[in-house]
């Protein structure tokens, strides 16, 4: 339920009159008797009623303010419904017990339910208690709170067993060691122990790991999803950004340990601070990280204060846990935060030298050269002299059977050669109406009298090829045509706006349509509509583009070439059929006479119109030379295993490409500032032009005042300072929500009067005074946290405990959920050997299906897998495309907008993923070298019991007993190995997917 | 306590996680307090921005007006999209004849020949209103009920809320038609997206060919038997886990497994439509045989009814007319007027139709300016959000009937305007949803999917 936010009034009220997590309809029976044994707290126990039922009309937002009452202060609630030390006089309590409608509250448009009458009892307590009122708790100022006894006590073990012993419940014992390694090396690393790790000591481990360079990696996945890292733009046009330096920075800045204070300050304002370097500029990518939308109709002006509003966003949600979006339209109407706040702390962000475009042109940029590209470079470069040497030597080992070929060819052509056969249709048809004659040379013609647009389709019939590479087709004038040219139309000139081949089957209901690769035709013309012209494009299914020979002699025949992308061989119970659309603009411009034919040769013979190489051989010409290389290249596109190895090899080289131009100067965008300062407004309503009052930039009062902030540098020192209440809380709360799950405050973005309290005040409010005073030092607040024996328990739960508090918000146990998907990838591919340890550098494409972008795209862009070690990388490193998140993960981070809030869930879908990606599988042959003792070890970071052993022996003997008999599959499921691998293979998949290989224990 | 309290309250008794809450996926999430008409939804999104002017909304008065300026008075400071910001508004009549269809003689344009001949099923709206003027968030206000990404669409609230009818298959189902051209306009995963709900409830796209979903496929050369037999290992090991640790997510991964496996069947099983009579292709058009096309997906959408999905929602992209509408629009029409009007028909002939919720339409509409030069051949519309029309049948609607009305230019709504929100709050109470208390907490606050603004039912336009 992590994603689902509670409900902060049942849980307050629950938790202070009962033990906090019996939610449970009986008990609410005994809520009376419970009542009053101790004073009402405000802040826990009242403010989230009033919040909840009537801060929406008569909180802080004084435009929703209704009856000019507000109860978000002493002063407004006394002054009007409240009577403090007198329930029975209050209005207040009087409404919300009302039986007339007209008086009731909350009413009933407001569709709020009734208060609950445990809810009024508190209420009726704290007024007959004096009206006590407090600020909110996360704006005051954390203090070390408590007595900690004991100079062993671990800070956090007091609190926790503190707390535990009020409810009577006492701490778990410690998980056993391989469960505290493999939680640990997750936690600190995002990976499994290694082989050597599993026999480390625990306390060694802790700081080996954290030395661990996969350390640094572990903690920027954690900020990349919060500062919405991508490595496109988002929206529409969704253009590749180079940015990754800024994540390889992050990185380093953890494995530094870089102060958290610096490494905010450098981030939000790193070219403002005095001999800036240049990866302090660097830094501030940060605050460039939202979405940029290059659409057609969008007005840049309004991107620009989208970007602005989003940095405001990001810095509430992430720094502050405030939910300061809320405020873009209104005043908040639940925390102090008015409009014109929301807007002055905009105006920090307003002066960016940016002018709110998108991909090449969302400046300010820096030139930044990474200095984790020449490895990377180095890696592709071995990798493509690896391809090209064995190409060249595949490539050279197809000479002999080319020679013997060409021979075979050249006693062929003696005996006459005819490139082309005509084909003679068997049924002409027409969509709109068009009259087809076929004639006998295979020429068809139109009559006269044409609809205004029409598709004209050919069944090919029987032919004597073996199979068909591509299609030529011949464009007659005619006597009957416009002036004797090639059309009907008032200028006798035709436009081909599509060309389709189907296959059907007999007895099939399905067509299918085959891909063309490529069309030549003699001429292009001009259209009137200047889209008409080339052949290509007839290629797609864009009326609005096509084939004409406008412009060009239209008294003698035209002719194109089309060639197929596979070769088909039609089945014997199978039909072509030859489809010519004629779909454009100009009325009855549809082809008045034709021809078409077909041949079987491949390569250049069906990209060009000129002479087939085989025909040059026919006519005499001798195979050297030119012609040579021609046939040759034909020989070799009937070469299957050749072909792959060409594209394999063709993609090496565009993939090294890629890399290199990513090892030269990158842009990066960064902040600057503008030299004329931009006015900042309050926007009415949100909208982005609609001016209100003009603001300067300030920081949010109810945080905590300071009139001398101004600029950038002394925002980002306003966030860190010690005398904000929330930073190093926020902070402290996302850092324990990457070891636990789960934060101490359950609602990790919203800190506000809407948010959940704290589970444990004290224990937060401590940390995070120890996180600053230690100088905002990462590394030490999390030793702090898993050397405590809170962090070391057991996960194993009864059912009582799990009755009693099924979301562990006492941590009388240690934390069992799912591992976040990106770690899941991670962890296969260490476990297996796979993994490419590498740092940094350009992102990696990690194998996904086909289609995923193309897809979504309709073709404008085309996902290519790494070949080669970059496969193989951290999914750190994987390529983001906002609009396409990797398919490997899974409850990701949108990477939209920031996000802090850990999604879990689980669905069938993730059960597929794990079974069949194509990584995974990868993962399972290379254990499959393994026995179950050693896969285990490597997977599970464990020896496995017997029953375990007996169950995955089972297993494989029954795989066994199949793939013997079943050499393709053995080949197949094994990737070329035998059935003993085929058989582990199915082994390791199962071992995998155990829900302990997925589940941080 | 919202409506949604009793989810919450027994995610926070039992412990289990939102994986196992949608196994148990019949019960229902919301309290029915209106009597639903509809059981499930086909939503034919028409991605781009069909030209109501061209398809729907007769104006013939714009003949003599044509290449005047556009009243000031009528445009009313309409913002424009940056393509025609600034560019004289010359007005553009409608490429299309007209013609009444059907005892309700209902005014359709010549494009949609077989949309006519069903006009008597359908019902128009044509007074749709939404307020934003540009694709990516004018499409996720008409799907999310927000113009900025982050909120459930449409079919996940469905899909929360009311739970699925078929065990083996997800709730919210996802189809693209196949083409070959560079969309301008990407469908993002986020319009059919979960938002803040829980992944879960997210559609799942359904692709054409081998994989229509992904990893759906077992690798080369596992067989089923032993993938069954390897399920069966899985899961007695994990039983043996949940014995040891009392972690009652286990027993939910267990089923996820389980429901994973009987999807490798149901699936395929499903987007095969090869096993259709001729007879259903015939009535579809020819473009159905060719697997993901909108035809195909058509025939697909009323396959999944059959089999209780609860949201099934087409994708058809490229209504973008900026120029040429004679050729683009045309072929666009061609892609779904003849499959939309067979999949009202096949529904109508199966009984399907009285309890599932057909609607046809997209993001916004065209303006009555031509874009580019208004008189040549090649002018275009540019996007246009005051009015559109869109089109609803079955489960409860008014057939035969049509709602709300443009001023002269199609540019204004005179009489009767329906906000994308109203939409959803009708769609919503159809499905037996009241809009107004149907809500999920999120962020301290309840979110519905009509938003905070005021929507209503449009009841003109019930039965």
């Amino acid at each position: 339920m992590e994603d689902c936010v509670s409900n902060p009034v049942g849980s307050n009220i629950l938790m202070r009159f009962l033990r906090p997590t019996q939610f449970s309809i009986i008990l609410l029976a005994a809520w009376s008797t419970v009542l009053a044994e101790e004073p009402v707290d405000f802040n826990r126990d009242v403010r989230p009623i009033l919040s909840d039922n009537c801060f929406a009309c008569h909180g802080f937002d004084a435009a929703a303010r209704k009856a000019k009452l507000r109860l978000d202060t002493r002063e407004g609630a006394i002054a009007k419904v409240i009577v403090p030390g007198k329930p029975e006089e209050s209005e207040l309590i009087k409404r919300v017990k009302s039986d007339d409608p007209d008086e009731f509250m909350p009413p009933d448009d407001s569709h709020k339910k009734p208060l609950k009458p445990e809810a009024i009892a508190v209420l009726e307590q704290w007024i007959s208690e004096g009206v006590e009122w407090g600020k909110h708790w996360s704006f005051v100022p954390p203090v070390k709170g408590g007595i900690i006894k004991g100079p062993d006590a671990h800070p956090i073990d007091h609190f926790v067993s503190q707390r535990l012993k009020l409810e009577g419940l006492k701490m778990s014992p410690l998980a056993p060691d391989h469960t505290l390694r493999r939680r640990l090396a997750f936690d600190l690393t995002g990976l499994p122990p290694t082989m050597d790790q599993i026999e480390t000591g625990f306390d060694e481990l802790i700081d080996e790991l954290l030395a661990s360079p996969h350390f640094g990696e572990r903690m920027a996945m954690w900020w990349l999803d919060g500062a919405r890292y991508s490595d496109t733009d988002g929206f529409q046009a969704d253009a590749t950004r180079s940015n990754w330096p800024w994540r390889d920075w992050v990185i380093d800045a953890f494995n530094t340990n870089m102060p958290f204070d610096q490494f905010t300050i450098e981030q939000f304002a790193g070219d403002l601070l005095p001999d800036a370097k240049p990866e302090q500029i660097l830094a501030t990518c940060f605050h460039r990280n939202h979405m940029t939308n290059g659409e057609g109709g969008r007005d840049p002006a309004e991107s620009r204060v989208d970007y602005v509003l989003d940095r405001t966003n990001t810095t509430g949600t992430l720094f502050l846990g405030l939910t300061l979006g809320c405020t873009q339209c209104h005043d908040h109407k639940f925390d102090p935060i008015s409009q014109v706040d929301y807007y002055s702390l905009t105006a920090f962000f307003d002066n960016i030298d940016e002018d709110g475009k998108a991909g090449g042109g969302a400046k300010p940029y820096m030139d930044y050269k990474s200095p984790y590209s020449a490895r990377a470079l180095a890696e592709a470069k071995k990798f493509l002299d690896q391809s090209g040497a064995s190409f060249s030597a595949l490539r050279e080992s197809r000479f002999p059977a080319f020679e013997r070929w060409l021979t075979t060819q050249q006693a062929e052509v003696k005996k006459g050669f005819d490139p082309w056969k005509i084909v003679h249709p068997v049924r002409v048809a027409s969509k709109e109406g068009s009259r087809l004659r076929a004639e006998a040379d295979g020429i068809v013609q139109v009559e006269k009298g044409v609809p205004v647009q029409d598709d004209f389709s050919v069944s090919t019939g029987e032919t004597e090829l073996d199979r068909i590479t591509g299609v030529r087709l011949e464009v007659f004038p005619h006597p009957s045509h416009k002036d004797g040219k090639l059309s009907f139309t008032d200028d006798g000139e035709f436009i081909l706006t599509n060309v389709k081949l189907r296959v059907s089957k007999k007895g099939s209901t399905q067509v299918r349509d085959l891909e063309l690769a490529k069309a030549v035709a003699d001429v292009n013309g001009k259209g009137r509509d200047s889209k008409y012209s080339s052949i290509s494009g007839t290629l797609d299914d864009d009326p609005r583009t096509g084939w004409t020979t406008r412009t060009q002699p239209a008294d003698k025949p035209h002719r194109a070439v089309f060639e197929l992308s596979e070769p088909l061989i039609l089945g014997g119970d199978e039909t072509l059929d030859i489809v010519l659309m004629h779909r454009s603009l100009e009325e009855r411009a549809l082809i008045g006479r034709f021809r078409l034919a077909l041949t079987d040769q491949r390569g250049g013979a069906v990209r060009s119109l000129g002479k087939m190489p085989m025909e040059q051989l026919a006519d005499g010409e001798k195979p050297e030379g030119e012609l040579r290389n021609k046939l040759l290249a034909q020989f070799l596109e009937d070469d299957a295993e050749y072909r792959a190895a060409a594209r394999h090899h063709a993609e090496v080289k565009r993939q090294f490409n890629e890399i290199n131009k990513a090892n030269g100067k990158l842009k990066v965008m960064v902040l600057g500032e503008r030299k004329v300062p931009r006015k900042s407004h309050v926007l009415v309503r949100g909208v982005w032009d609609a001016h209100g009052d003009e603001v300067k930039p300030a920081v949010l009062p109810v945080v905590f005042e300071d009139k001398s902030v101004r600029d950038r540098i002394a925002l980002a020192k306003w966030i860190v300072s010690k005398r904000n209440p929330l930073t190093a809380r926020v902070i402290t709360n996302q850092i324990w929500q990457l070891f636990f799950g789960a934060g101490l405050v359950r609602t990790p973005n919203d800190f506000g009067l809407q948010g959940e309290m704290p589970t444990h005040s004290q224990l937060l409010d401590w940390l995070a005074v120890e996180f600053v005073d230690s100088g905002w030092d990462v590394k030490h607040l999390i030793k702090l946290i898993v050397t405590s024996d809170t962090y070391r328990q057991s996960g194993v739960v009864s059912k009582e405990l799990l009755d009693r508090d099924p979301l562990n918000r006492l941590l009388a146990r240690g934390a069992r959920y799912r591992l976040p998907a990106w770690m899941l990838r991670d962890s296969l591919l260490a476990a297996s050997g796979l993994l490419n340890r590498a740092k940094g550098g350009p992102p990696v494409f990690p194998y996904q299906p086909p289609g995923i972008w193309s897809d979504q795209f309709m073709g404008r862009f085309t996902y290519r897998p790494s070949l080669g070690p970059a496969a193989y990388r951290r999914t750190l490193y994987a390529f983001w495309r906002r609009s396409s998140a990797p398919t490997f993960l899974f409850d990701s981070a949108m990477r939209r907008t920031c996000e802090v809030t850990p999604r879990r869930t689980n669905t069938p879908l993730h059960a597929l993923t794990l079974l069949n990606d194509k990584t995974s599988l990868e993962a399972a042959r290379r254990l499959a070298a393994f026995d179950v003792k050693e896969i285990y070890r490597r997977v599970l970071s464990r020896e496995p019991s017997e029953r375990e052993l007996q169950v995955c022996e089972l297993q494989r003997q029954k795989a066994l007993a199949f793939y013997k008999t079943d050499a393709q599959a053995t080949e197949d499921f094994s990737a070329g190995g035998n059935a003993e691998k085929a058989a582990m293979t199915l082994v390791a998949n199962l071992i995998l997917n155990l829900d302990e290989a997925l589940t941080h224990e | 306590m919202n409506s949604t309290s009793r989810r919450y309250f027994l995610g926070q008794c039992s412990g289990l996680s939102l994986g196992a809450m949608a196994l148990d996926s019949l019960l229902a999430k919301v309290p029915i307090d209106i009597a639903p008409k509809a059981k499930r939804v086909i939503f034919l999104t028409q991605s781009g921005g069909p030209s109501q002017i061209e398809l729907f909304d007769h104006k013939p008065g714009l003949a003599k007006l044509a290449g005047q300026k556009l009243p000031d008075s009528v445009r009313g400071g309409q913002r424009l999209s940056g393509m025609t910001k600034g560019k004289p508004q010359l007005i553009m009549p409608s490429h299309t004849e007209f013609a009444r269809y059907g005892k309700s003689g209902a005014t359709i344009g010549e494009w949609l020949p077989h949309t006519a001949s069903v006009a008597d099923d359908l019902c128009f709206v044509k007074s749709m209103v939404t307020d934003q003027i540009n694709h990516a968030p004018a499409m996720t206000k008409f799907l999310t009920g927000h113009h900025l990404t982050g909120r459930p669409s449409m079919g996940s609230w469905v899909s929360y809320g009311l739970g699925s009818e078929n065990r083996d298959m997800p709730d919210y189902l996802v189809l693209l038609s196949k083409m070959k051209r560079g969309s301008d306009q990407p469908l993002y995963d986020h319009y059919w997206g979960s938002g803040f709900l829980p992944s879960v409830y997210q559609g799942v796209k359904l692709r054409s060919g081998k994989e229509p979903v992904l990893y759906l496929r077992d690798p080369d050369g596992l067989p089923r038997h032993l993938r069954r037999e390897m399920l069966d290992r899985l899961g007695e090991l994990n039983q043996l886990r949940f014995e040891q640790t009392g972690d009652p997510e286990i027993e939910t991964r267990i089923q996820q497994y389980e429901m994973a496996f009987r999807m490798q069947a149901s699936v395929p099983e499903l987007t095969d439509i090869s096993d259709e009579p001729e007879s259903v292709f015939d009535l579809y058009g020819p473009d159905s045989r060719r697997p993901g096309s909108y035809a195909a997906n058509c025939i697909l959408a009323r396959r999944l009814a059959e089999r209780g999905v609860r949201f099934i929602q087409l994708f058809h992209p490229d209504w973008d007319h900026h120029s040429r509408l004679k050729s683009w629009c045309t072929a666009r029409c061609r892609d779904t007027d003849q499959p939309s009007a067979a999949l009202i028909k096949d529904l109508k002939q199966r009984g399907m139709l009285d309890d599932t919720l057909v609607i046809w339409g997209g993001e916004f509409g065209r303006g009555v300016a031509g874009q580019g030069k208004w008189d040549s051949p090649e002018g275009g519309r540019d996007h246009h959000p005051r009015c559109f029309t869109i089109w609803m049948a079955g489960a409860g609607i008014k057939p035969g009937f049509s709602y709300g009305a443009t001023d002269d230019f199609s540019y204004n709504v005179a009489e009767n305007p329906v906000h994308v929100r109203d939409l959803h709050a009708t769609v919503m109470n159809q499905l037996g949803i009241n809009h107004e208390t149907f809500t999920y907490r999120f962020q301290g606050l309840d979110f519905r999917l009509t938003g905070v603004e005021k929507s209503r039912v449009v009841n003109e336009i019930l039965v």
